[in-house]
């Protein structure tokens, strides 16, 4: 039905897509997740037209939407969108804001246009504010009636751009639940969305998008169960990460330990948990010390909100060997220190690297 | 770090508060050398006011108790509390050294 190929965007010196490759077939629900400012909106509006693409091709049903010669309002009768912000006329009541197009557009009668529109809105739980004013409703009613006025226009594609991101926690729920139903019905759609949860649920396909490319696609059990890519398995289980690099025995420890703290300070851990991951940073930094004239260190400290995950990462270059089993110790201090502040200790040498990489106790009294 | 001195029946009690890390334990070592070497020998090291110890920290105490059976000296502790027990426990600190739970006791334990 929709065929993207090589599809590029640049704003400027700014390239928001770089090579875009992909279909969506008749009745596939795709989801496209991925962080912020890499292009899945702007894909979107690309299809709608709402942008020009710099480079590429999209076909919807074999016509090249490119092509000056196609018609943009033909488009976007056919493939609609519903916007993150409504974008409702104001000025209309809700039965105006979906009997304008129709009528207007499709030149349908002004009753069979209220007829249709009274049943789209009895569809998305609405139809007792037909006569009611947007700013009357809440944000979750006013995106319903978004969605009521988009099939108005009876797409056969709908772009959903972040549909619910603009919506109280409360309401997402009975947004989501109509383009629940809109899936089971069959409509062909493209999602974007950071409702995990949801994506996973209603789509046939998910792509994520990440550096302006699909940089991982399949099915929803396969992208959110086992990712390929690292990348996309941090995005999935909302890892946030600090990293700081060493390349000196003088190091400041205090200023380290501060990033540290405004970290965990972000990603709300407990004090207790900031206390023990200060604490396992010195004793780590205290047995790397004697290499650190020669070798260079990169501590990572990953946390996954998920899976309530603390992870410390420490990649070091130099000769192969697990720091914490050096004969060059003074003590056992340290390192008995270390294995009680963690769950698991895993050595590898990995690509020409020290990496060790220690599982963090959250639970610790 | 800081260190506070005092003398109570016939031994020094030494506060320390703040961080006892990598950082600061060389200056808690060269402090407490110093007094070792100007002739005291029994010590009451109070934890109350310190909210962070390592094992660089706790290499220090060990330095300390040994420069102090050198001398046929001795220490206890007082006021192991929260963050810093917990380091003393899990690197079996807490059986090594005797520990009391103020400063009062811990004189009184040192006679």
């Amino acid at each position: 039905m929709i065929k993207i190929e090589h599809l590029s965007k640049r704003f400027g010196d700014l390239v928001v897509l770089k090579d875009i490759t992909t279909e969506i077939k008749t009745g596939e629900v795709v989801s496209i997740i991925g962080p912020s400012g890499t292009g899945k909106s702007t894909l979107l509006r690309c299809l709608n037209r709402l942008e020009v693409p710099s480079g590429g091709s999209i076909q919807i049903d074999g016509v090249d939407i490119l092509d000056r010669k196609t018609d943009a309002a033909k488009i976007r009768q056919k493939m609609n969108m519903v916007f993150q912000s409504f974008n409702l006329f104001a000025h209309l009541s809700v039965i105006e804001n979906l009997t304008l197009a129709p009528i207007k557009l499709k030149g349908i009668g002004e009753e069979a246009a209220r007829a249709k529109a009274l049943e789209l809105l009895r569809l998305v739980g609405l139809a007792e504010k037909a006569d009611s004013y947007p700013d009357e409703l809440s944000g979750g009613q006013q995106q319903r009636v978004a969605i009521a006025r988009c099939l108005a226009m009876e797409p056969e594609i709908i772009l959903f751009d972040e549909p619910t991101s603009a919506l109280d926690p409360t309401m997402v729920r009975e947004v989501l639940s109509v383009i629940r139903r809109l899936a089971r019905e069959g409509m062909t759609m493209a999602i974007v969305t950071h409702e995990m949860d949801f994506a996973r649920d209603v789509s046939n396909r998910v792509l994520y998008m990440d550096e302006g490319i699909i940089y991982e696609e399949g099915p929803p059990e396969q992208l959110f169960e086992n990712p390929k890519k690292e990348k996309t398995r941090a995005f999935i289980d909302r890892v946030r990460s600090y990293t700081c690099r060493i390349s000196s025995p003088d190091y400041d420890l205090y200023a380290m330990n501060a990033e540290i703290e405004a970290f965990c300070e972000k990603q709300i851990l407990p004090k207790k948990t900031r206390y023990n991951l200060l604490l396992l940073v010195e004793e780590l930094l205290q047995i790397y010390n004697p290499y650190l004239r020669t070798v260079v260190l990169e501590m990572t400290i990953a946390y996954s909100e998920k899976h309530e995950r603390l992870e410390l990462i420490c990649e070091s270059t130099g000769e192969a060997g697990n720091p914490l089993e050096s004969p060059g110790l003074t003590d056992e201090l340290g390192v008995m220190i270390i294995r009680n502040l963690t769950e698991n200790i895993d050595y590898q040498w990995l690509g020409g690297k020290n990496r060790l990489q220690l599982l963090i106790k959250t639970n610790l009294p | 770090m800081d260190l506070q001195t005092k003398t109570e029946n016939q031994a020094i009690v030494v506060t320390i508060s703040g961080r006892l890390d990598a950082v600061t334990a060389p200056a808690y070592e060269k402090s407490i050398r110093e007094l070792i070497d100007g002739g005291n020998s029994n010590f009451v090291i109070d934890f109350e006011q310190l909210d962070y110890i390592s094992s660089a920290g706790l290499r220090a105490l060990l330095l300390m108790a040994k420069l102090l059976k050198e001398k046929g000296g001795q220490v206890c502790f007082a006021s192991v509390k929260g963050n810093v027990r917990s380091v003393f426990d899990m690197s079996g600190f807490t059986g090594l050294f005797r520990t009391e739970n103020s400063v009062a006791e811990a004189l009184a334990a040192l006679g």
